[in-house]
């Protein structure tokens, strides 16, 4: 829906692309390349839909203004003079991924998404042990019982409790508990729980996998040594809820996340013997869930995969950025949603980006694209893997998509 | 003007009379011509001892969406074993049971596949299943859109809103979904699973909506009945793999009262309970109803020995078979007030008297139907085993001495239990042409796949007369898609990517208003947002939509 106002258009229902909550009623007004958000946006979202009137700059090589043309020649000519090369970064919509992909395929090199460490960390229980999981229209209507592991999510999935906890559900009963477990909500959290049943579990620091294997114990009818925190109250509500969610944002927990993540789903997998219940295991800034997905389906490997000789191998400790980039001397960066910084690299870089992003130092070849959901259409995955949102084009930058660039470059490798 | 004239083969033709008549093949501009059309031939493709049929479908495969991601992901073991070989078309894919979208295509047509149907599309999944199905090369494809367990279709039922308003629903769906037939998965189960119930009969009530599996099931018959779908309700019905279920699927067939339904890897829906391990054949009984009943149709779900991945939307059964998951993993999703999906990878092996019983139950079902136009060649790819044992399964239906030597090699208990040995049937090639061409191209409603009559698809695959079926059905001499030869010689030799079809029944706008009420209040998006657009489908060239009749 558009209106025009004043001396720009307003579009409504935009759906947004940026954290992963995949929500469609946020408010653009337009004026030329201007861009501000109105009703609807969270912060965050508000500040990347955020764009001034200033046109997006030019394509650059070596430092100096440059074609299209010219830097895709130029990224051409240092692709196919590598001797090893890391995609980083790996921020686009499907068509995008599916570009990136097959240029990767043919340069060779290693693949990983800048915010992935919290999909691995999910993917050690999901992929060696397996889990039930929810998406967020169920967590909305049935879930009684939402158990926030750890850190608060909303921090980063911003709307979060709005979305998949409002007051009330279409099957719950009463009034809809929430419970922090080693976390506490943030304000603005708090605003958002507004008619709901909080509490609060203090862990101490480092004691949430302990916490969560005595949850377990006590959901499997054991017993434990009275330690502080009593998780008895809990674990019997969990048994007694018709539809409990274990929620956590993976990216948030520490070190211990992949053996979080583990204790978590194994309390699922215990309540789910006698009544129902669900991991909400939330990870996908910026379309990493789409990008690994459109991995599963073309390559087979999820990402932090590497192409060599024709071939694809995965190894998720080989593959991350950090570790990629001791051996690279190329980096191609790609990061359309938001002006993300490159890690510092010593090799050469080639930056598909955002057109405002800063560089620590000026990238061999600098070329701005859109973003996906304003400057072209696109098809980002939500948070829970399976609904996948259609972005929109909303204003006329002439900044080109991810996917034509890497397109454009894989015709120009000799 | 692009025209290939095929000459010197033995054209097989079921649909329309010709057994292996000597003829030559015109296509021009992609379609089958006839001969005097097509003076300007100007490629020939010599076909001498070679039997030309039309391009294989596959009605029943599970070919993409979250489902088939996620058994990519738990079955890790097998990508890193199976990679795509590198070449010219390679993508570097790879895979059996979890094979990616390239490999898909490229495996399929090789075999003489030219179209496959997706089984299993979970409304809220439709847009990741349609975007991966456009990865995959050489196949025309299209989606089953599974409806049954969505709480929307269930209050719509028990709040007695009436037929008219179920009809208006499920073209909506349709339409917003761009598939071209309704599955149900286990009906009203995966729901009543949410609700933590664990078994769902025929005749029992959902906790919630207090709706039986029959009322569901008998609603959305009349519903694509009415709306004039070509492909009849895609049902897998309750209790799949549980002993016993042979009366349920008994049940079932009598449920229809008459009205088309098609009923989906019915190995796993038929089971006894007799003799001392209570677990026995049901296939005499399943195929006598299915032969006394023309408005039932079958695809049989074939197992084989051998590591495969079991991916289904019915949570229900999966969470039940979850502790014999091999290797020990496994994956369950609770979908958006739409349905679920499990996924359990497992292996089938020949030493177990269940799994023995199940493989010898599935070619007890394809040898005791008779009319091979209501039975489908399918192993319910990967449940049952990959497509890729398609030849072997055709081998077994044509070899009796074949089939009876791989029956002796299981376990006697099993042999014991199973009256294959006294089945002397073998298919025909003819049959075999029917039950993977003409067959499927009927019960889906094409009038232009599954034949070589002029105006029909330019699908053409010539295989050489190998007495060995399968070694002759493994890898076809020739394949043209839309008249383009894509295989020569078993090898690929062209890329090219099919259509994607689908059916758009109008339905009363009214429902416009209520489901963008639902979506509001329920799912918490917006119904708009839900809509798949055309320009979303194969980077924009939309699907073909085909005709529907809608009855008053």
């Amino acid at each position: 829906m558009t209106e025009a106002v004043g001396g720009g258009v307003t579009h409504k229902d935009v759906v947004c692309p940026f954290c992963g909550l995949g929500c469609d009623d946020i408010s653009l007004k337009v004026d030329g390349l201007s861009v501000e958000a109105g009703e609807g946006a969270c912060g965050r979202a508000a500040a990347l839909f955020r764009r001034s009137a200033a046109p997006a700059p030019s394509a650059r090589v070596a430092g100096r203004d440059a074609s299209i043309d010219e830097a895709v020649s130029a990224a051409a000519d240092l692709l196919a003079g590598a001797a090893s090369t890391a995609y980083a970064g790996f921020a686009a919509d499907v068509n995008g991924v599916r570009s990136l992909i097959k240029l990767a395929s043919k340069t060779g090199g290693s693949v990983d998404h800048y915010a992935s460490a919290g999909l691995f960390r999910n993917l050690s229980t999901s992929q060696r042990k397996g889990w039930i999981a929810t998406t967020l229209a169920e967590v909305r209507n049935r879930c009684d019982l939402f158990v926030v592991v750890g850190p608060d999510p909303s921090e980063a999935f911003h709307r979060l409790y709005t979305r998949v906890t409002p007051p009330t559900g279409r099957f719950v009963e009463g009034r809809r508990k929430v419970v922090f477990l080693g976390g506490e909500p943030s304000a603005e959290a708090r605003q958002q729980l507004v008619g709901l049943d909080v509490e609060t579990i203090e862990v101490r620091e480092g004691g949430l996998v302990d916490a969560l294997s005595r949850l377990n114990t006590l959901v499997s009818g054991g017993s434990t040594p009275p330690v502080e925190p009593d998780l008895a109250p809990l674990a019997e509500a969990l048994k007694s809820a018709k539809y409990g969610v274990l929620a956590w944002n993976a990216a948030a927990l520490g070190a211990d996340g992949d053996l979080v993540v583990e204790r978590a789903a194994a309390v699922v997998d215990m309540l789910n013997v006698t009544t129902r219940a669900a991991c909400l295991p939330l990870a996908g800034r910026d379309n990493l869930i789409g990008a690994n997905q459109t991995f599963l389906w073309n390559i087979g490997f999820p990402i932090r995969t590497a192409f060599r000789s024709g071939q694809a191998t995965h190894d998720q400790a080989l593959n991350r950025t950090g570790a990629a980039l001791e051996s690279a001397d190329l980096m191609v960066w790609t990061s359309a949603f938001r002006p993300e910084r490159p890690p510092g690299f010593e090799g050469k870089v080639v930056a598909i980006a955002h057109p405002d992003t800063t560089f620590e130092s000026e990238p061999d070849v600098f070329i701005p694209v859109g973003q996906p959901g304003l400057d072209h259409r696109g098809l980002a995955f939500r948070t829970d893997t399976v609904v996948s949102i259609p972005l929109g084009k909303h204003r006329d930058s002439g900044l080109a998509s991810v996917a034509d660039v890497a397109k454009r470059i894989l015709e120009r490798l000799p | 003007m692009s025209a290939v004239r095929i000459t010197g083969g033995k054209v097989l033709d079921p649909a329309n009379g010709e057994v292996g008549v000597a003829r030559d093949v015109f296509i021009v501009d992609g379609r089958i011509a006839s001969s005097d059309l097509a003076d300007s031939a100007t490629e020939t493709i010599d076909a001498k001892g070679g039997i030309v049929m039309a391009g294989a479908i596959d009605i029943h495969s599970h070919i993409a969406g979250g489902k088939s991601n996620i058994a990519r992901l738990l079955m890790v073991e097998e990508q890193r074993a199976i990679r795509e070989p590198a070449g010219q078309f390679c993508a570097c894919g790879g895979g059996l049971s979890t094979m990616t979208a390239h490999a898909t295509g490229c495996r399929y047509v090789e075999m003489g596949y030219t179209a496959v149907f997706e089984p299993a599309v979970v409304a809220a999944n439709a847009r990741h299943m349609h975007v991966e199905m456009g990865d995959i090369p050489f196949l025309d494809t299209g989606g089953y859109l599974v409806l049954g367990n969505d709480d929307f279709l269930l209050d719509l039922i028990a709040s007695g809103a009436g037929q008219q308003a179920v009809n208006d629903y499920v073209a909506w769906m349709l339409a917003a979904t761009k598939c071209m037939a309704i599955k149900i998965v286990n009906p009203g189960g995966i729901n009543a699973f949410k609700f933590n119930s664990r078994w769902m009969q025929l005749d029992e009530a959902n906790p919630h909506y207090e709706i039986t599996p029959r009322k569901i099931l008998t609603t959305l018959i009349k519903a694509v009945t009415e709306l004039g779908l070509a492909h009849p309700i895609h049902l897998h019905g309750c209790n799949l793999g549980v002993p016993g279920n042979e009366d349920t699927t008994l049940e079932t067939i009598a449920a229809t009262e008459g009205m088309p339904l098609h009923m989906t890897h019915v190995q796993f829906h038929s089971y006894g309970t007799e003799g001392d391990r209570k677990f026995s054949s049901g296939a005499v009984k399943i195929a006598e109803a299915v032969n006394k009943n023309p408005n039932i149709s079958i695809d049989v779900g074939q197992i084989m020995f051998g590591q495969t991945v079991t991916a289904s939307a019915d949570l229900m059964s999966q969470h039940r078979n979850r502790g014999i998951a091999t290797p020990k993993r496994w994956i369950g999703m609770d979908i958006e007030m739409d349905a679920a999906c499990g996924i359990v990878p497992f292996a089938y092996k020949d030493k177990s008297f269940v799994n023995a019983l199940q493989w010898a139950i599935g070619l007890e079902l394809f040898l005791l139907v008779e009319d091979p136009w209501r039975i489908f060649l399918t192993t319910d790819h990967p449940n049952g085993a990959p497509f890729t044992t398609y030849p072997h399964l055709i081998r077994l239906l044509m070899d009796k001495p074949f089939r009876d030597e791989q029956f002796a090699k299981l376990p006697k208990s099993a042999r014991k239990h199973s009256i294959l040995g006294e089945l002397k049937r073998e298919y025909t090639l003819e049959e075999i042409a029917i039950v993977t061409r003409a067959a499927p191209a009927k019960i889906l409603g094409f009038t232009d796949r599954g034949h070589l009559g002029a105006g029909a698809v330019g699908d053409v695959v010539i295989y050489r007369d190998d007495p060995d079926r399968e070694a002759m059905f493994s890898r076809a001499d020739y394949v043209l898609k839309d008249g383009q030869v894509v295989v020569k010689d078993g090898e690929i030799v062209g890329l090219t990517y099919g259509k994607t079809h689908s059916v758009a029944p109008d339905y009363d706008k009214s429902m416009d208003v209520k489901l963008d009420r639902w979506f509001d209040e329920a799912m918490g998006f917006k119904a708009k947002t839900f809509k798949l657009a055309d320009h979303e489908i194969r980077e924009g060239a939309g699907t073909v939509v085909h005709a529907t009749a809608r009855s008053a």
